[in-house]
Order: structure tokens, then C-alpha cells, then sequence
């Protein structure tokens, strides 16, 4: 082959690092060891397993096939090929994929998208009772996630349903977004420091985001949205790690909007300018006169805080915060200090099938106390009961939240304290101590005038040596650090190390020279139709004349192009069934469903519903009646 | 399965010379000539893009896919997947991840038609009829029972090419890049990018797998220059070709693949007019 002399500046492609060739097929599931089920229910199964290989421990997300009709679903093919692109320490890495052949060769094997286990969801963690936040850790988390956000949107990314169940966390302390099945490449520019969101040209669907973090102009149905669309989900995150729960729980999409104008103020041209155009909220347009009362809401998160979080949650998308400036403000850089992620407290994991348990005994049980788990507590009793930070972060080099590598785990290194027995079986009770004098989850502390509190144990918590971002004392590298280590001396922040470039416009997700003008109907999305440096037909083998009579089998049916209609009444919400609809066999007779992506991208099936407070356009998605009603059932 | 890099993102992955080993073995083993079948079936694939009305690039990225299948698939000894099916998957596949979607009943129709005695396939179909009596639609009708049964064979051949090929359907194309190059080289001309985009897209159909065995800076940079050399345009003195990152070697054996394409092209095309019916049962499965 030509290629195999290369000159030391040319990259050989045939292998990847490790020497394994880059151009091979899937690993097999025999790969891994079964150690057991995480969650089941509406998306699927996920497990946990253990590579023979390497030895670490993974979740293997098996892909439904939902829609037969349709084959692999694209939401899946589009997650795998967008995730592939991807490498963030915030970011879920997809390892690879794994195949389970049938032995009957006609049947379809089964895939499983193979990522590093995570510990937590956030949105599992703040439903159980025995676990609160505090600043210093909410702080850590928001952090990652906004660096998490600003990789995205900087690679021109959107995500489309930034939510507590898509935030995973592990033990380690590090926050990863999950769950890309709803993302798309963003074809406007991305933010830049100080200009909020920016302004996007094009038209995207707006049928995304679940709705308890949809933002306002996604509510009123702006088409032409921003990374800003993410940013609103961010603040919602950052809310509700100080509530415990969810804090715009609309229940439907008017109640939500309402929700949000009573939070941040009713819009009008200031707050929200051109918001009188669009096309309104279920048809809604006026809405009554509202002065917000966020920070009376928030009053207890102290001013910083409440600053950062309207910031966030800010009416108009234009100026929304972006990413990178929410980095920059100063709630991250005053007293209490972020904490840094191999100093937070390690949880009890929750997951799915866990959850399930709190969910019917988050009253029955005792108040579950704070102190202990929680290392930093809300008084500032740092590892009060003997649980020092995991020691494996010190020393051995190891490098637990770094994407790709954080998965190889050591094994502990301590075992978990003893647990009283009658509880093991109905309730995994976390690793901490009753602490009497906290019959509830405490508040967190106020922002700013707590710095005393969390000088314990002779170690000065809030660290006079503070430094981009994380405390920076001699306990290893910190985040930033380690990061700086793989870039090889890059900056603190943004150090990056690999960016989609510029000319990443070369995706096939984008035709660049199409015949879209000869479509039946060239769709909303596509850009503009050029014939330019396409091929002449002529010069292909058989003359463009030829095509045979039935033209009109090539052309799917305009019909099929509509999206299925919206029902109003639809529950959104996990806890509910969804009605058996009257029109529900004409829909799943459709022949070919040109879904909700009005992008001109077909969705063949939400094969990953971690927690189904999503957006309504998946629910058609959901997998057949039956097992849906089983799983339901399963869950209460 | 390492994520794409920067450079990645530009690049493909490329075959090893093992792998193109194997493959040969493979050819080796069958009584048709595999060079000759994969041409057939590339031709079928780009015909049936076009009838689908797919945009190239689409077709182009199907057309990869079905050479990473093969390579992957074949040289490894698996079960040989059926040729028709096989191009079927492929372009309901990159057609499913473009912006232009396509109906497996859509894809079943085509192949009917193009596999059929009336195709416009100048080597499948019967000569020009004379005439009197056209063959009729029946012959390329597919009834519900039969799509029902294509379109299960279609959505197993899309997962067997998926698991094959690693789920690495992300094919960067040279198309763009030579329109850049040709900009940057200041000789634009509508003559000459039409002859370069023929050089790229002759290339996808060569059974020499050059998608795969040649990054898209040097598959652009050898059509651009064998196709200034037809058509006459004068290129800047010295090794140009050096400053997009190709070498002399690598530059000389792909302007000799496109170049000797034509020839290959012609010589297929009067082999198989030769052989309809056979080439239609092995394209079917037949064979």
C-alpha cells in the first residue's frame, strides 16, 4: 500500500494508539461479565458489567428496537455517531459497542452501547432522602456541568434535554452529561465570552427538551433557537440541586410557562424582546402580569447565587449567559470554594431499580440524617465520622475523572461500613450515622457568611491557595490540573484537548452539494439546494430519462411527512400510563413515519428513556403497550 | 473504537494490508471474480442513489459503507451476505443518517426495477427493446409479501453492516476538499471541477477500495491533478501536491487507478452485456 511509508509527519490511521486496528467490528458481548440489571422500565435495560479484557466495570445500555418497521433506530445511530465525535471528561464516553449475535441467523443481534459506570444520576441522587448538597459541592457539580456545556456548544453541539436524570455522577465525584438521542449538530456559530447566546439563522424543531426544563421561547415555540435552549436547563439543575427537587414542574406546557413567568416575571418587551411574535404557547399569547419572585424563592442560596441563577434563567435568549461566562462568575470564585470532585462525599448507588424503593418509602422511613455522608455537612463537620476522601485519588497517579480512563477502578479501598440487617433488603441504607438534630434535609448554607464554618478537622477547607476554580492544596492534582497534564501545558480552562474543527462542516450529516432542488419538496431545514460541483447526470452509466413509470413510489407521500398531531391531554409524567389513544393503531400502522423531527431527521424510536419526563415528542416512541402498562406496574 | 479526533473527523479509517489480504484470499475462493462482482454491485448502488433521489454524497457514503462491509465482512470469512440486499442496507442506512430518509419500501421498488428486465442498466436490462413490445411494469412489481420478506433482510443485513463496520458510519469525502483545493489553486473552471468530481465519484465505484486505502486530501489532490492534465489546465510549477500533505507515491498510484478506471469500466460493461442473466441471479442472490 502507498500509505505505509509515510513521512513522521503523516499520521497513520490504520491503528489507534494502542496498536488495535481502528477499522475493525464491534466486540462481542461475551466480552463482559454480567454483575447485574441497573434500570429497567420505558427505555430499556441498562446493566452493569465487568470487561474481560481490562477488567472495568461498565454499564451496557442495550438499544431497543422499538420500531421493527424501521430497523436501527436513528436517535441510537445518531447518539453513537455524535458521542463518537466527542471526548470531554464532562461528556459520557462511548467505549464502543457490543454484539450479541442471535444463534438463529435470521434474527437481528442485539446491540449495547458500552459506557463507564456511573455511580449516580443526579436527579436518583437528590431524590434520596439521606442525601443534601452543599454549596461547596453544588458549586463542583455546576462547575463541571457548564464546562461539560461548553465543550458542546463551543464543537457546536446542541444537546436538547439537559436534565437531572441526564447529569450522571460517580464516585469520584465527577458530573458527565449523558444521553444524547436528542442532540444535533447546531449550525450557527457558537457563543462567544460575553454575547450570551447569539443568534442562530435556521429553523429547528422545537419538539425537544423535557418539559420541566424547556425553556420559555421553546414554550412559545421559537424555531430559530440557540445553545441558550441548554443554558435554561442548566439553571433549572442548578435550582434544583438547592430544592431536592424539580423546581418548573408545569404539568402541561401552558401550566410550565405559566410556572416560568411566575418564577422570572411575565414577559414584555424588555425582558424578552420579539417575544410578541411568536407563535405563543398552545395557542396562548397573553399572559397575566408577573414581577417573578425568584429571589424570595432562592433567599436562603444567598445574593451570589440568585445572581447566577437569573443569569441563567433569564427570559430573553440573547442574552441569556452562555457557558462560558456562567464560568466566570463570581458565585464560583467567592467563599464557600468549590469543593474538588475526589474530595465529595461518596454515595450509596442509585439507580433505577434502587430508586424505586425510596420512591415508596420517602415517608415511612426516619428522616434520614446528613452529617456523615454528606463529608462537608451543612455545620461544616468535614468527615466527621471517620470517611476520609478515597485515597485512591492520591499519589498512584491514577486519574479517576478523566473521561476514558476513569472507568478502570480499583477496587475500593475500604469496604462499605456494616449495615444493619433487617434493612439490607428493603432499603440500601447509605453509608452515614443518625445525626438526631437533623430531622430533615438542612438548607444549605448561605452563601457568604459561612467561611468559618468550614475550617475543621485542621484543615482549612476554604483554601487561601485557591486556584482556578478548585482548591489547591497538596492532596494531588486537581481537576484543572490533570487536565493540563493531557494537553500537554495548555490553558487552565478551555484546555480542551481536542476540538471538532472548523472544517467539521465536511459531516455527511450535512449535504454539501445536493440534488435536493429535484426532491418533491425540498424540506424546511435543508440548506439552500445547489447544484453546484454535483455530477452532471449524463455522465453517469444510464441516462437520467430512464426512471420507470411508477414515479411516484420514489417520492414518499407528502402524508408521511407530517408530523402526527399533538394531544394536549397526553400525560408526560413516568407515573402514568399513557391512554390508549383511538388513533394509536392508525399510528403504529404508519407505513413510514416521518417523525418530529421536522429537521428533516426521522426518529425511529426513544430507545433510552432513562426517566420519562420527556418531551412529548417521544412518546409515540415508547415502546408497545404492553410492556409499557408491565413496566409501569412494575415501578409503583 | 477511539473517539474521532480532530484529525479523524477529516480522515477515514483505512484498511491495513492484512485486511486487503484476506480479501484477495477470499476473491480467490469463489468462482466469480470478486473484483468484478463489487464493481457490478457499486454500479447498482450508485444507480439506485439516483433513482432514489439521494444526493452523492449520500450515495457516496453508502457506497464506503458497503466497501468497509466487504472488507470486514469477507475478508474474515463470515457468512456471505446476498449483493443485492447488501446494497440495499447500505443506502437505506447512509440514507437514514442524511437529511434525505428513504422508505425501505422505496429501496425494495428500485432494486426490483433495476434487477428487472426492463432496467435502464445498460449491462442488467435487455437491450433497447425494438420497439414493438416495451416490457411491461409486471416485471419489477414487488407485492406486499414479497417486500414484507426483502425488507426483514434489509433491516438484518443494516445491523450486520453496522456491527461489522463498528458503528463507524462517520465517512469523510473528498468532494468538498478538491473543490477547495481546485479554489486554492486559482484554476477554477466549470470544465475542470467536472472532470475532478467525475475522477471522485469513478473512484467510489473501483473495485481497488481507493476510498479505503486513501485518506480524501490525496484522492482529491490525484483527481484534480490527472483531471487538469485531460482537460488541459495548467497547474502551478513544483510539487504542489506536497502542500496538501500528499506524496509523490501515493499521488502516482491513484492518478493511475482513476485514469485506468475507464478502461475497467468499459471492459466490465461488455463482459457482463455478455452475461445478463447471470450477473442478475449472482446480483439477486442467485447465485
Amino acid at each position: 500500500m502507498a500509505q505505509a511509508g509515510g513521512t513522521p509527519s503523516k499520521v497513520p490511521l490504520e491503528r489507534t494508539d494502542d496498536g488495535k486496528l481502528r477499522f475493525r467490528g464491534c466486540s462481542r458481548i461475551q466480552d463482559y461479565d454480567f454483575l447485574g440489571k441497573l434500570g429497567e422500565g420505558t427505555f430499556g435495560e441498562v446493566s452493569k458489567a465487568r470487561s474481560k479484557r481490562t477488567g472495568a466495570v461498565v454499564a451496557l445500555k442495550k438499544i431497543l428496537m422499538h420500531n421493527e418497521k424501521d430497523g436501527f433506530p436513528i436517535t441510537a445511530l445518531r447518539e453513537i455517531k455524535l458521542l463518537k465525535q466527542l471526548d470531554h471528561v464532562n461528556i459520557l464516553k462511548l467505549e464502543e459497542m457490543a454484539v450479541e449475535r442471535s444463534k438463529d441467523p435470521k434474527k437481528k443481534p442485539s446491540m449495547f452501547m458500552v459506557t463507564p459506570y456511573m455511580d449516580h444520576d443526579l436527579s436518583g441522587l437528590l431524590e434520596n432522602p439521606s442525601v443534601h448538597f452543599t454549596e461547596p459541592q453544588i458549586k463542583c457539580y455546576m462547575i463541571q456541568l457548564l464546562e461539560g456545556c461548553k465543550y458542546l456548544h463551543e464543537n457546536k453541539i446542541l444537546h436538547r434535554d439537559m436534565k437531572a436524570a441526564n447529569l450522571l455522577i460517580n464516585n469520584y465525584g465527577i458530573l458527565q452529561i449523558a444521553d444524547f438521542g436528542l442532540a444535533r449538530p447546531y449550525d450557527d456559530e457558537p457563543p462567544k465570552e460575553g454575547q450570551g447566546g447569539g443568534e442562530a439563522t435556521r429553523d429547528y424543531t422545537c419538539l425537544v427538551v423535557t418539559r420541566w426544563y424547556r425553556p420559555p421561547e421553546l414554550l412559545l415555540q421559537l424555531r430559530r433557537y440557540t445553545t441558550a435552549i441548554d443554558m435554561w436547563g442548566v439553571g433549572c439543575v442548578f435550582g434544583e440541586m438547592f430544592k431536592g427537587r424539580p423546581i418548573l414542574a408545569g404539568n402541561s406546557d401552558l401550566n410550565q410557562a405559566q410556572q416560568i413567568f411566575e418564577l422570572v416575571g411575565s414577559p414584555n418587551d424588555d425582558n424578552m424582546p420579539g417575544w410578541s411574535e411568536l407563535p405563543g404557547c398552545e395557542g396562548v399569547k397573553e399572559f397575566e402580569f408577573r414581577r417573578g419572585n425568584l429571589p424570595t424563592v432562592f433567599r436562603e442560596q444567598g445574593s451570589l447565587a440568585i445572581s447566577l441563577l437569573s443569569e441563567l434563567l433569564k427570559l430573553d435568549w440573547r442574552k441569556r449567559v452562555n457557558a462560558i461566562d456562567a464560568l466566570k462568575h463570581p458565585y464560583f470564585h467567592s467563599p464557600p470554594l468549590p469543593a474538588r470532585p475526589g474530595d465529595l462525599p461518596q454515595f450509596e448507588d442509585s439507580h433505577e431499580l434502587d430508586r424505586r424503593k425510596f420512591r415508596g418509602q420517602k415517608q415511612a422511613l426516619p428522616p434520614a440524617p446528613a452529617g456523615g455522608s454528606v463529608g462537608m455537612g451543612p455545620n461544616g463537620q468535614w468527615a466527621e465520622n471517620g470517611r476520609p476522601p478515597p485515597n485512591i485519588q492520591r499519589g498512584r497517579g491514577h486519574q479517576p475523572y478523566q473521561n476514558g480512563q476513569g472507568h478502570h477502578r480499583p477496587p475500593p479501598p475500604y469496604s462499605r461500613p456494616y449495615q444493619p440487617g433487617p434493612d439490607i433488603d428493603t432499603y440500601r441504607r447509605p453509608t452515614l450515622h443518625p445525626d438526631p438534630s437533623l430531622p430533615l434535609p438542612p438548607k444549605p448554607p448561605p452563601a457568604l457568611d459561612q467561611s468559618g464554618a468550614f475550617r475543621n478537622n485542621n484543615r482549612v477547607l476554604v483554601d487561601p491557595q485557591y486556584n482556578g476554580g478548585f482548591r489547591n492544596d497538596s492532596r494531588g492534582p486537581g481537576i484543572m490540573d490533570q487536565r493540563r497534564d493531557r494537553s500537554g501545558g495548555g490553558a487552565v480552562y478551555g484546555g480542551d484537548r481536542r476540538r471538532v474543527p472548523e472544517v467539521a462542516k465536511v459531516d455527511t450529516y450535512i449535504p454539501n452539494y445536493s440534488n435536493v432542488s429535484e426532491r418533491a419538496a425540498p424540506r424546511r431545514d435543508e440548506p439552500p439546494p445547489s447544484r453546484d460541483g454535483y455530477p452532471p447526470r449524463e455522465s453517469l452509466p444510464f441516462a437520467r430519462d430512464s426512471v420507470p413509470p411508477s414515479r411516484e413510489a420514489f417520492i414518499p407521500s407528502r402524508e408521511h411527512q407530517l408530523l402526527p398531531p399533538r394531544d394536549p391531554t397526553y400525560p408526560l409524567r413516568d407515573d402514568l400510563p399513557p391512554p390508549r389513544r383511538e388513533d394509536d393503531h392508525r399510528r403504529d400502522g404508519l407505513p413510514y413515519e416521518r417523525g418530529r423531527y421536522e429537521d428533516g431527521r426521522r426518529d425511529a424510536g426513544g430507545y433510552d428513556r432513562r426517566r420519562s419526563r420527556s418531551p412529548r415528542g417521544r412518546d409515540w416512541d415508547r415502546p408497545p403497550m404492553r410492556e409499557r402498562d408491565a413496566a409501569d406496574r412494575y415501578r409503583r | 473504537m477511539a473517539p474521532i479526533t480532530e484529525v479523524e473527523h477529516l480522515t477515514n479509517p483505512l484498511v491495513t494490508v492484512e485486511q486487503l489480504y484476506s480479501l484477495q484470499d477470499d476473491d480467490r475462493n469463489h468462482a466469480e471474480n470478486g473484483q468484478s462482482v463489487r464493481y457490478a454491485q457499486a454500479v447498482l448502488t450508485q444507480a439506485a442513489g439516483i433513482l432514489l433521489r439521494l444526493p452523492q454524497d449520500v450515495v457516496a457514503t453508502s457506497l464506503v459503507l458497503l466497501q468497509r462491509f466487504w472488507v470486514e465482512n469477507l475478508g474474515q470469512g463470515h457468512a456471505t451476505a446476498d449483493l443485492k440486499i447488501a446494497s440495499e442496507a447500505s443506502i437505506y442506512l447512509s440514507a437514514k443518517l442524511s437529511f434525505t430518509p428513504v422508505s425501505p419500501r422505496s429501496v425494495c421498488n428500485v432494486y426490483a426495477y433495476l434487477l428487472s428486465t426492463s432496467s435502464s442498466l445498460p449491462f442488467i436490462g435487455c437491450p433497447p427493446p425494438s420497439a414493438a413490445t416495451p416490457p411491461g411494469p409486471q416485471s419489477y412489481y414487488v407485492s406486499e409479501g414479497s417486500y414484507e420478506r426483502e425488507r426483514e433482510k434489509i433491516l438484518l443485513c443494516e445491523s450486520l453492516i453496522l456491527s461489522s463496520i463498528g458503528f463507524d458510519v462517520h465517512v469523510a469525502l473528498p468532494h468538498t476538499l478538491a473543490l477547495t483545493y481546485v479554489q486554492a489553486l486559482g484554476v477554477s473552471s466549470r470544465k475542470l471541477v467536472k472532470r475532478v468530481l467525475e475522477h471522485l465519484n469513478g473512484g467510489l465505484l473501483s473495485p481497488q477500495l481507493l476510498y479505503l486505502t486513501h485518506q480524501p486530501n490525496a484522492l482529491a489532490v490525484a483527481a484534480i491533478y490527472l483531471a487538469a492534465k485531460e482537460v488541459g489546465v495548467k497547474l502551478v510549477d513544483g510539487n504542489w501536491w506536497e502542500v496538501f500533505d500528499v506524496e509523490r507515491e501515493d499521488l502516482g498510484f491513484l492518478v493511475l487507478a482513476f485514469g485506468s478506471f475507464v478502461g475497467f469500466a468499459a471492459a466490465e460493461k461488455e463482459r457482463w452485456e455478455n452475461e445478463r442473466e447471470k450477473l442478475r441471479e449472482l446480483l439477486s442472490g442467485g447465485g
